[in-house]
């Protein structure tokens, strides 16, 4: 199935913010997931035709970076950190609980197609280690236990905040919000804490700045 | 003019050198003799420091750098793994890890024996690995066209082979894939490495990742005697090395020729060869007189030609095809003028036109090499006009495109439509039909100048008026002009002078037979190449001479057939376009082989004369240049006029026997405008089809912005067109088709 007339449209949008018009192709690709939920054929295609490149060189892009999906993500991609920060403080655990008891490994999808999981890589959150993302918004400092829980919300459709960022939307909704379309939520839930403005605190009670900043 | 190159002094391994600044690393080490390791380091493909097996120690630099990415600056000190223990370590730690994943199958692998990675772990790994896991794997191997294959366990991820996709060809089909251990080179799967350079992919693979159908598992390098070539196809002129084993031709690569090829060729020289141990005839043939062909001796069969060319004499003519060496030329050349006494003797194997013959005398024959592929890089335009480089001369494509690329050169091309090969080239159309050809030529005076090169094709006889009006163009605007034939022998029969001054050309020659004309002598020529019935003139021809290489259909209707070598068997000179002289010797000697010129002679001999080497324009009179009357036949309804060309890889008979080869050939599309479209009532991407005067080829209709009006454009003689017409006529376009 080819997409629609409007996707196209909002890639040509895209195109015209770029003075290079390849450099929009990272952005196109996400346009892509926010109407197909992955990186179809179809939507290869689009981006080769509108960019004049040959579809072996989207699909180089689009195979390289891991946060394009070769198949459709569930409407919720959660991530799980296993990286060592994380793996140590529980993440090993979360991963292990949630891949049981939704019956899937890294990179499948449920079979109602909700959830899919991902193993992914240090997402530079450590001081709220363990961490875990819902379409790419962080859930900070989980348990098991409050990972399940999550994921139970997610899939009954009841609505999930992020721990630091706004409510958590489909997948394809957040795509579109990175393929560069507004989606009016910069502003919404918690921005920085209080653990990561600890450090910013303490260096100002004692009087410190970076080298080379002046006052 | 002097050029002053500024100058930076290094020190390589405790050598002082003083070398043009921004100068290469591994590029100085090789001036100086040292070879260090690479793979992904191609000298005409930009740097990528992809493989990193070129570390060296940079004097000052913690790390271990790229030599192939990194250029010298003034003072550096470098130590390559000769004198820098950092760098033998760092190279052999590569290796390792090169190794890690490689399968090691060199064996069972074409690369082994002349593998860049086989020597390098001998010269600079270290013999053992530590690797103690599974090797990756892949289902072996992919096939990324037809032609070309994947063993993707075999890859280094170099490069090399995206590189040059994308930057020498403009094709780029194929990408690296994936990521980490994972990455690997591939295509998408709707759209194949569709290129009409892909096996030089094949020869730059620093491994046994690429290989080609053709020669996969047929020989070990160790086996082959190479030899230096020339190839025999196209008029670029490109010198390669035929590689045989035990008499058969196993393969043929690009050689270097800085000046013409450079690297590189096409897939049709690199491939199309097995048509020279194919249908082969082996002995003379003559018809006796019950009129049945057989086999003869060479002195009956040379006795019978002349006694019977002896009656004719003057009243022959001689059609020799474009794929004469310059030996077997000049042979021609002086059989027919001064052994028969013939002045029509004519080269061309195609629609041809007297206002070409005028052209071709007083513009391109004998004339120095004062167009070279060098003048083309600089030039600061190039116009083409009935010329399609990447389908007909592929290496004038690579310069123009590299000119093109690299800011120098602007290409603008005469033609119908802005063909995929323009396009790669950065051109600029100035659309025209046959029709309108000529007085676009006169007003493309405004891109040329004193640095401008003006290339025309062979098509230009078909449009009358179109050489009159290039050489005019020429003359007003002070720009170089070359002529790009099609075959590779073309110019050095033009040299030679098979050229019909004072005779008939090849289309009167056809046309004469039987009447004026009573017998004829005929080499390499396809009857459905010239414009006009052949064979049904040799049916009228009282005697029929033919010098072929294999059974074809005119040999089946000769009178004695004298056959001849083929390229592999003998030695000789083909001119290309430049007219620089491209020697070969013969890779197969083969004892009773004879050359079309051995033969004439021996012909000539029995005839009681000899062949001479005289320069036939030395004396020649050169017919005025004008040009031809315009066709004046209107375009009705449901018609336009033919606009074609015939793809690289086309039905040529020399293509013949190489199903891989055939497979990557282009298809045949038909093209018009969209108001053409709507006029013809013609739907994007139906079936077309375009017929005249019985011949007619149906095919996918793909409507072209852009494109002149009332034209339309099918390949000739192509992959899904078997139309065989010239540029010009008038042709009937409807909808459907089978
Ligand atoms: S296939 Fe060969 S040329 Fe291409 S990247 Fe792999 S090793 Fe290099
Ligand atoms: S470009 Fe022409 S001369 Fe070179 S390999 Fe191809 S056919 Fe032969
Ligand atoms: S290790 Fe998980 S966020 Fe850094
Ligand atoms: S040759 Fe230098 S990095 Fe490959």
């Amino acid at each position: 199935m080819s997409l629609s007339e409007s996707t196209r449209v909002q890639a040509r949008e895209i195109i015209s913010r770029y003075p290079q018009a390849r450099s929009a192709l990272l952005p196109m690709l996400h346009l892509v997931q926010a109407e197909e939920g992955y990186v179809s054929a179809d939507g290869i295609a689009l981006c080769a035709e509108e960019l004049s490149l040959t579809t072996a060189e989207v699909a180089a892009v689009a195979t390289f970076y891991t946060m394009y999906h070769r198949k459709p993500a569930g409407e919720y991609h959660v991530g799980v950190c296993i990286n060592p920060g994380c793996g140590i403080l529980g993440g090993d655990a979360i991963w292990e609980k949630l891949s049981s008891r939704l019956g899937i490994g890294h990179d499948e999808v449920t079979p109602d197609g909700k959830i899919s999981l991902e193993r992914i890589e240090c997402q530079a959150a450590c001081t709220h280690a363990p961490v875990m993302t819902a379409n790419w918004e962080f859930l900070d400092n989980m348990t098991p236990e409050s990972a399940i829980d999550v994921v139970e919300k997610l899939v009954s459709g009841k609505e999930v905040m992020s721990t630091r960022g706004p409510r958590i939307r489909t997948f394809k909704e957040n795509e579109l919000t990175l393929a560069g379309f507004d989606d009016g939520l910069v502003d919404e839930g918690v921005q920085a804490d209080e653990q990561m403005l600890a450090g910013l605190k303490r260096a100002k009670e004692l009087g410190q700045s970076a080298p080379g900043v002046k006052k | 003019m002097t050029v002053t190159t500024q100058t930076v002094t290094v020190t390589v391994d405790g050598v002082v050198v003083e070398v043009p600044a921004g100068t290469l690393i591994i590029r100085v080490a090789e001036m100086l003799g040292t070879a260090i390791p690479r793979f992904c380091d191609h000298p005409l493909l930009d740097p990528v420091a992809a493989c990193r097996m070129c570390l060296v120690e940079i004097e000052g630099q913690g790390k271990p750098q790229p030599s192939c990415a990194v250029t010298v600056s003034d003072g550096m000190v470098i130590k390559t793994q000769h004198t820098s223990e950092m760098a033998e370590k760092a190279q052999a730690g590569v290796m390792e890890f090169l190794l890690i994943n490689h399968p090691l199958d060199c064996p069972i692998c074409d690369k082994g024996g002349e593998c860049p990675l086989q020597n390098q772990a001998m010269t600079n790994g270290q013999g053992e690995t530590r690797f103690e896991g599974t090797k990756r794997t892949f289902p072996k191997p992919i096939n990324v066209s037809a032609q070309v294959l994947l063993d993707r366990e075999r890859c280094v991820s170099c490069a090399r082979c995206t590189r040059f996709a994308d930057q020498i060809a403009g094709d780029p089909f194929i990408e690296l894939l994936e990521r980490g251990a994972k990455q690997q080179v591939g295509t998408s799967e709707d759209q194949p490495f569709d290129s009409y350079f892909s096996g030089n992919t094949i020869q730059i693979c620093p491994v046994g990742a690429l290989t080609s159908a053709k020669y996969r598992f047929r020989s070990r390098p160790f086996d082959l005697i190479s030899t230096p070539t020339a190839c025999e196809h196209c008029a670029s002129g490109c010198a390669l090395r035929t590689d045989v084993r035990r008499s058969t031709v196993m393969r043929r690569l690009a050689w270097d020729a800085p000046e013409v090829n450079e690297e590189w060729n096409c897939d049709k020289g690199r491939f199309a060869f097995p048509y020279t141990s194919e249908g082969r005839l082996t002995h003379p043939l003559v018809r006796d007189e019950a009129g049945n062909l057989g086999p003869a001796s060479w002195p009956e069969a040379l006795r019978v030609a002349a006694a019977g060319l002896a009656g004719i004499g003057k009243s022959t003519a001689v059609l020799t095809g474009g794929r004469v060496t310059v030996e077997d030329a000049k042979a021609y050349a002086s059989f027919a003028r001064e052994v028969l006494g013939t002045n029509d003797v004519d080269f061309r194997a195609r629609a041809v036109s007297n206002e070409e013959t005028a052209f071709l005398a007083n513009h391109v024959a004998n004339k120095p090499m004062d167009v070279t592929y060098g003048d083309l890089e600089a030039a600061k335009s190039v116009l083409l006009v009935s010329f399609e480089p990447e389908d007909e001369s592929p290496i004038v494509f690579l310069r123009l495109r590299k000119a093109a690329l690299s800011g120098t050169t602007k290409v603008f091309a005469v033609a119908p439509y802005t063909s995929a090969g323009l396009a790669k080239m950065k051109g600029t159309l100035l659309a025209a039909g046959p029709r309108e050809e000529v007085s676009v030529i006169a007003s493309a005076a405004s891109h040329l100048s004193g640095d401008s090169v003006i290339l025309v094709g062979e098509r230009a006889a078909q449009t009358p008026g179109a050489l009159t009006a290039v050489a005019e163009l020429a003359a007003k605007t002070g720009a170089k002009l070359a002529w790009i034939p099609r075959r590779a022998g073309d110019r050095g029969a033009l040299d030679a002078g098979l050229l019909p001054i004072d005779g008939r050309n090849t289309s009167e020659i056809v046309s004469a037979t039987g009447s004026a004309v009573k017998g004829l002598v005929i080499g390499g020529v396809s009857p459905e190449d010239v414009d006009g019935d052949l064979l049904s003139a040799i049916d009228k021809a009282q005697f029929v001479v033919s010098l072929e290489t294999r059974h074809t259909e005119i040999t089946a209707e000769a009178d004695v057939v004298l056959p001849v070598a083929v390229v592999t068997e003998k030695a000789g000179t083909f001119r290309n376009w430049e007219g620089r002289d491209r020697s070969f010797a013969a890779v197969i000697p083969t004892p009773g082989a004879l050359s079309d010129a051995d033969v004439l002679g021996e012909l000539a001999r029995e005839l009681g004369k000899s062949l001479s080497v005289s320069d036939f324009w030395a004396s020649a009179t050169k017919p005025a240049l004008k040009a031809d009357a315009a066709s004046t036949e209107s375009v009705g309804n449901g018609q336009a006029v033919l606009s074609t060309w015939r793809h690289l890889l086309d039905k040529g008979s020399l293509q013949s026997g190489e199903p891989y080869l055939a497979a990557t050939a282009r298809v045949a599309v038909v093209r018009v405008s969209p108001a053409t479209a709507q006029k013809l009532n013609l739907v994007d991407g139906g079936t077309a089809t375009v017929s005249c005067c019985g011949n007619s080829a149906s095919a996918p209709l793909i409507v072209t912005a852009g494109m002149t009006d009332d034209v339309v454009w099918l390949p000739a003689n192509s992959e899904g067109s078997s139309l065989n017409l010239p540029s010009g006529c008038v042709v009937e376009v409807s909808q459907g088709g089978n």
